[in-house]
């Protein structure tokens, strides 16, 4: 069978080759006798081989024409020829099969996330290697369901002894109910602000570390439990988006010496019936400026403590565009957060050995950040570098058992070996206010986002 | 506050000022954006549909580079562009352009 096809296609080639040829001389219109001899013996020859693939081919069954239509010269597969027809058939179809069994698979799972490896040195600190694996999980049920999911593995020395801390950074399923509004539940980046929902990922924030604003002892939430409704519009050129959630919100430090008036934002319990209501809305005059506004109103004391409301703001804005001028990419961004915590007294009796403690619980922080990459120089070097530089800082209230406003300004340098896979270098120059010691630190980071 | 940090900052917001000044300045090429962010030392430019391209360009450089076109299948680009769409609150036609364009470009 296989020698059969083979030289089928040895003919048909040999048919197309000759046709080109005789195109190109259909400017005299003729051609030679002997030419024309010869495509004849061929097509009368690949005629011949059809027919005799057209009765083989036909089901076994007989059919009462059969007997009409089938040539007398019918041509009879010896039963090894059969055999390994037969084999070629079903090996296809068992291909084709796992082809569409995998891509049906494909078609709904895919396995993303991103891996780090850094090194810091900090002034007052020991230095230290670290590592992160992150992978994502995403799950197309159908066109309108998704499920996201990332897991966080990452090494931790807990009071001594190394581990490896494992952390659901979210998990939840989204619904696309019409063109404008996309509903979903579980736990989610927070839609606040840039830097938790966009920029936290290690291959897409430019430098090795948080803002202030944000992470541990942030002012903003970076992830949250509960549902949301998001989605987009434009009008004209102008588009807007909003995203909207409840979840369970911020929990008041109210015991702890060293934090109280804190927010924390990691609850997955709630410790109240209030609910946190929280959104960010977002505008884009031109497609490569967006600015936006964040909001997040909690009740946030635990049940048996006074009641303190929070209310948290923030305003961010970003510009990321290729200039020709610079012949490059300018990525700039900026963001501040707001946090106003009804002023409570801690520790009212002094049972914890720190109150009665009250003071104007308002903070504050942000940054600012500019990063340029010269992504059209002639020098590839030049080209797959980065150049960062962000202000950040924070500012407690006076009188806060935690208060140490805190100012940074760092430089980084990054390389791009591949669009979601770079080596960082950064500098950063801190200074804390009650602090005679600089912080400033060293950073190393290698990230990959696959 | 503390006052060393006032000049930097100074120099830092007045840089975004004048990047986007520059900027405005610039007359956007059409499809100018769709520029890999790698500086196409790792992807060939491909020709390819305007709408779609710039729709794609538009919004998926916004938050971070750009990957390949090749990156992922087309059964893949679609659960990606979901995800995006959720996350970055896409509209729907955004959606659907995007899709198609990274299916008939990978
Ligand atoms: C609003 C910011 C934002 C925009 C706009 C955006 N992305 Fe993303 N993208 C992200 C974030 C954040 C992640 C990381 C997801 C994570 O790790 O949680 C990501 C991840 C990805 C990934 C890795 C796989 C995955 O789904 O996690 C790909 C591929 C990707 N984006 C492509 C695109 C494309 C294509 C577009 C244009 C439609 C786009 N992005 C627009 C923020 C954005």
């Amino acid at each position: 069978m296989n020698s059969r096809v083979f030289q089928i296609g040895i003919l048909l080639a040999m048919t197309a080759t000759n046709s080109h040829a005789q195109e190109a001389l259909s400017d005299d219109k003729y051609v030679p006798r002997e030419e024309y001899e010869q495509l004849k013996e061929q097509f009368d020859a690949l005629k011949a081989e059809v027919d005799k693939l057209k009765t083989t081919g036909q089901p076994q069954k007989p059919r009462p024409d059969d007997t009409v239509k089938t040539p007398t010269t019918e041509y009879q597969l010896t039963e090894q020829e059969r055999r390994s027809r037969d084999q070629v058939i079903s090996d296809i179809v068992e291909n084709w099969q796992l082809n569409q069994a995998s891509l049906a698979d494909s078609s709904k799972f895919l396995i993303a996330g991103y891996a780090t490896a850094g090194f810091t040195d900090q002034e007052g600190e020991d230095s230290n290697f670290s590592a992160k694996l992150v992978p994502v999980f995403l799950w197309k049920l159908n066109d309108r369901l998704l499920f996201e999911g990332e897991v966080e593995f990452e090494l931790e020395n807990v009071n001594g002894a190394s581990e490896t801390e494992v952390n659901l950074e979210y998990a939840n399923v989204s619904y696309l109910l019409n063109d404008y509004i996309t509903l979903g539940a579980g736990k989610f980046l927070t839609p606040f602000g840039l830097f938790g929902e966009r920029l936290h990922p290690a291959w897409i924030n430019k430098l090795p570390d948080a803002p202030l604003p944000y992470g541990s002892g942030g002012l903003a939430p970076m992830s949250s439990v509960g549902f949301y409704m998001r989605g987009g519009v434009a009008v004209e050129e102008t588009k807007f988006n909003y995203a909207f959630y409840v979840s369970n919100g911020p929990n008041l430090n109210t015991a702890t010496a060293t934090k109280a008036g804190t927010l924390i934002f990691d609850n997955y319990e709630d410790i109240n019936n209030n609910k946190a209501i929280g959104g960010r809305v977002g505008v884009l005059p031109v497609p490569e400026m967006e600015l936006g506004y964040s909001f997040q109103v909690a009740r946030v004391a635990p049940d048996g403590f006074e009641r303190v409301d929070a209310v948290i703001m923030g305003v961010d804005f970003s510009y990321v565009r290729y200039i020709d001028a610079l012949g490059g990419i300018v990525d700039f961004r900026a963001e501040w957060v707001f946090s106003d915590v009804e002023n409570a007294t801690f520790d009212p009796a002094g049972s914890l050995g720190f109150g009665p403690l009250t003071f104007d619980n308002k903070r504050h922080g942000g940054y600012v950040q500019l990063a340029y990459r010269p992504s059209k120089n002639s020098s590839e070097i030049l080209r797959r570098l980065e150049f960062v530089t962000r202000w950040d800082m924070i500012e407690l209230p006076s009188g806060a058992p935690d208060e140490t406003d805190e100012q940074r300004l760092t430089f980084g340098l990054n390389y791009w070996l591949a669009p979601s896979t770079v080596v960082k270098a950064a500098y950063r120059l801190g200074n804390k206010e009650n602090n005679a010691e600089d912080q400033n630190a060293f950073f190393l980071q290698a990230a990959v986002g696959f | 506050m503390h006052r060393r940090f006032l000049i930097p900052t100074i120099v830092l917001v007045l840089a975004g000022v004048l990047a986007i000044g520059v900027s405005g300045c610039s007359v956007r090429a059409p499809g100018q954006g769709i520029t890999p962010q790698d500086g196409s030392v790792l992807q060939a430019p491909v020709p390819v549909p305007k709408e779609g391209a710039e729709v794609w360009a538009d919004n998926c450089m916004r938050c971070h580079n750009i990957r390949p076109l090749t990156s992922y299948s087309d059964a893949q680009w679609e659960v990606v562009v979901h995800h995006m769409r959720v996350r970055a609150n896409l509209t729907a036609v955004e959606h659907k352009a995007i899709v198609e364009f990274l299916k008939g470009a990978n």
